[in-house]
């Protein structure tokens, strides 16, 4: 049951990110504009001239398209699991922060396969995947698994806004135009928080929330299986399903810390997000990136150790052309959190904020060395193969795109958090249920 | 508070050292001229003949093939050199030129043409040129069958400095059949005084489908005549039955899947898109309860 006045309070509070919007605002918006402009420019460049634009050749056949595909797919499913949990548990802290994974899940969602789109040669025969595609083929999988996890998300997220969404139906104070007001009427559902409307939608919400944390899970680990399943040095891993969901939930919770960060700063939620929200998160983190380094010390020791040919070449790429590489994102990034949250002096917000910021870059270069290298070690050797195509190396249109995704995800945040409260705000207002401590009394008194 | 400045002083230098060693370039090999190696090989084969010259250069990494070199070629006699044609070497480095029968080829005094492969330089690569002298050959097979013994009879000639055929005498003569990947010798022998000689013919080969089988008998890398080459056809093969599976089986590799996978999936799919159903049943009831109550 909601607190009326509790929850006029906060739509009061939140009522100007709404209403307007602010200078600064505006510029930021139209920074992310010109940057998105500029990966347009760069994928008109890469369609009317073709791949070879990109850094992408015969012996590395995928580059950074796909290392933003896995990492955007990583954070959605890692904001789907975090919401999911959150969801389940239901304790207080989780309230003002619950509302930014469910947006980190369906913005990444919604990203992240456009990044397999453009790394597509031939555009035109994307219909074949539906017409002649393999059941057997783990790109199939995925392609199921990616639709199916979509829809998922959308019905998840709109069974969490559906009482904000009434709320700012119901407020009278907010002045926005009449179109928003006839969408909120409209996607309201004519919700007014009835016990058995509430009843419904609390059970609904419970059994997607585990839907979607059993989806993000098996729909990562396809992705994964993708490489696998495949015989080559480097992906040819058991571990790898669990390994990628563990790399997913750790760089989301990154990704989320400094979502709570910025919009803590941007809209004043210093009383609703507090330390308190940062160390909870940042203690997630920190066991994920213990799970993580776990991981990831358990493959490459196993590589290592059996001397096999070809995961000894690759090795010997990871830890000669690529080492500085390989430290910052498997021992700075692992590091980092562990010290900067082990230590209790070191956990303040801003402290625990830049950990998530490498934490989320170091992930970055954790995917781009799972992808790039091996390709740079074949398993089987490649006919006419050019010295000049050996080595991968991203152009500007591949970096100008990968700008342009985060532009977009940065700005598809910012708009829906103009449309919807970032927070929670009919979960903050609720009333917390009383215990039944008095029927338990009168028994005790009986006896 | 110092202790935090510090903290993140070190760590920003020890992140700007790890993405300034991650984008560090190669260097890059200055430019030298080198000088390419060129293997010239001749294959004369029922009279057409073909010239395949091989264009590398050696380094300390390896042996690297020059593709899209070109080399000329070019026969001489006594008199005259005609012009032959030119090739572009492929990805293997190899440039092959066929010469037609119908080509007049110019001789010496004593019957012999001498090939030469030009690569006149391009770029960094220095010319190249590489030449041998053959006296152009001919091999004829033919069959024959005596009581239940079949046999393969070669005979071999060449043309004098007066275009008079004559027989070619004691070289070897090696017999192949082909096969998927590669020619599978099946015998050898040596040419006698009238430049015939008779190779016994296997027991069992499979053919084609109607039992046709190729063979090949062939000089190989021969002083004076090079490589050469006659090749006749008979059906004493063994004919090769196709078998075709009457409907496709399911494999992982097969175009229908296994019918584990297929249950599996839609096990799966179902049990996600049920929920999914559920959950926008339970939309549809919230719409229909607020219907159901008067205006609040």
């Amino acid at each position: 049951m909601e607190n009326k006045e509790i929850k006029e309070k906060l739509l009061r509070e939140f009522a100007p990110q709404f209403e307007k919007t602010s200078p600064l605002a505006l510029g930021w918006i139209i920074f992310l504009l010109i940057v998105i402009g500029l990966g347009v420019y760069a994928f008109i460049t890469q369609v009317t001239k073709g791949h070879i634009v990109t850094g992408m050749r015969d012996n590395v056949v995928w580059g950074i398209y796909i290392v933003n595909f896995i990492f955007f797919m990583g954070m959605s499913y890692s904001g789907a699991i975090i919401s999911g949990t959150l969801q389940l548990f239901r304790t207080e802290w989780r309230k003002p922060i619950i509302r930014m994974a469910e947006y980190l899940a369906i913005i990444s969602l919604l990203i992240g396969p456009g990044y397999i789109l453009l790394c597509i040669g031939r555009l035109d025969r994307l219909p074949y995947l539906a017409l002649f595609g393999r059941i057997q083929s783990p790109i199939t999988w995925d392609v199921i698994a990616i639709s199916t996890d979509i829809f998922g998300c959308l019905i998840f997220l709109y069974l969490s806004i559906l009482r904000d969404i009434a709320s700012m139906r119901d407020f009278s104070e907010l002045n926005v135009p009449a179109w928003r007001k006839k969408t909120y009427s409209i996607l309201a559902l004519g919700y007014s928080g009835t016990p058995e409307q509430e009843k419904i939608l609390r059970r609904a919400t419970d059994i997607m929330a585990t839907m979607v944390i059993a989806i993000a899970i098996i729909v990562y680990s396809v992705l994964a299986w993708i490489f696998s399943v495949t015989l080559q040095p480097g992906w040819h891993s058991t571990i790898f399903g669990p390994y990628f969901v563990i790399a997913a939930v750790y760089s989301g919770t990154g990704v989320l810390i400094i979502a709570m960060w910025v919009f803590r700063k941007v809209y004043h939620l210093e009383q609703h997000i507090t330390r308190k929200h940062f160390i909870s998160m940042g203690v997630l983190m920190v066991v994920l990136a213990a799970l993580f380094g776990y991981f990831t010390f358990s493959d490459y020791l196993t590589k290592w150790y059996g001397s096999e040919k070809n995961d000894e070449r690759l090795i010997r790429i990871l830890f000669s052309q690529y080492y500085w590489s390989f430290i910052f994102s498997n021992y700075i990034g692992v590091l980092v959190p562990l010290i900067v949250i082990g230590i209790p002096r070191l956990r303040t917000i801003r402290n625990i904020t830049l950990s998530a910021f490498i934490v989320v870059v170091a992930l970055w270069f954790n995917r781009y060395l799972i992808v790039i290298p091996t390709l740079e070690s074949p398993y089987l050797p490649i006919q006419d193969s050019r010295p000049e195509w050996v080595n991968y190396s991203g152009t500007w249109v591949e970096y100008s795109l990968m700008a342009a995704g985060v532009a977009l995800f940065c700005l598809l945040f910012t708009l829906a958090s103009k449309f919807v409260p970032v927070m929670n705000v009919s979960e903050i207002s609720d009333v917390p249920k009383t215990e039944p401590t008095d029927v338990f009394k009168a028994e005790e008194s009986l006896l | 508070m110092q202790n935090h400045n510090k903290f993140w002083f070190v760590l920003f230098f020890l992140f700007l050292f790890c993405f300034l060693g991650s984008i560090a370039q190669n260097k890059k090999d200055s430019v030298t001229e080198v000088t390419p190696s060129l293997n010239f090989s001749y294959l004369n084969s029922t009279d057409t003949i073909i010239l395949t010259a091989n264009i590398f250069v050696k380094r300390d990494a390896g042996v690297f093939a020059i593709k899209n070199a070109v080399i000329e070629f070019n026969a001489s006699g006594d008199k005259e050199t005609r012009d032959l044609g030119q090739a572009i070497a492929d990805a293997e480095g190899n440039a092959i030129l066929k010469i037609l029968p119908s080509t007049v080829i110019p001789k010496d005094k004593n019957g012999k043409t001498n090939y030469t492969a030009i690569f006149n330089g391009k770029g960094k690569y220095l010319p190249a040129k590489e030449s041998f002298s053959v006296k152009s050959a001919h091999i004829t097979v033919n069959f024959s069958k005596e009581d239940s013994l079949r046999f393969i009879l070669v005979s071999a000639n060449y043309l004098d400095s007066k275009g008079h055929i004559k027989p070619i005498q004691k070289e070897k003569i090696i017999v192949y059949v082909p096969r998927l990947f590669n020619l599978l010798k099946i015998g050898e022998a040596d040419l006698n005084e009238v430049g015939t000689c008779k190779v016994d013919y296997p027991g069992e080969l499979v053919g084609d489908s109607l039992g046709n089988i190729m063979v090949i008998a062939r000089i190989e890398e021969n002083d004076t005549y090079g490589n050469v080459q006659g090749q006749s056809s008979i059906s004493w093969g063994t004919p090769k039955q196709y078998y075709l599976a009457e409907k496709p089986t399911r494999q992982l590799w097969s175009p229908i899947a296994p019918v584990w996978m297929i249950v599996t999936l839609i096990i799966m799919l179902s049990g996600v898109w049920a929920h999914y159903i559920y959950a926008v049943v339970q939309l549809i009831r919230i719409k229909q309860l607020s219907k159901k109550k008067p205006n609040s």
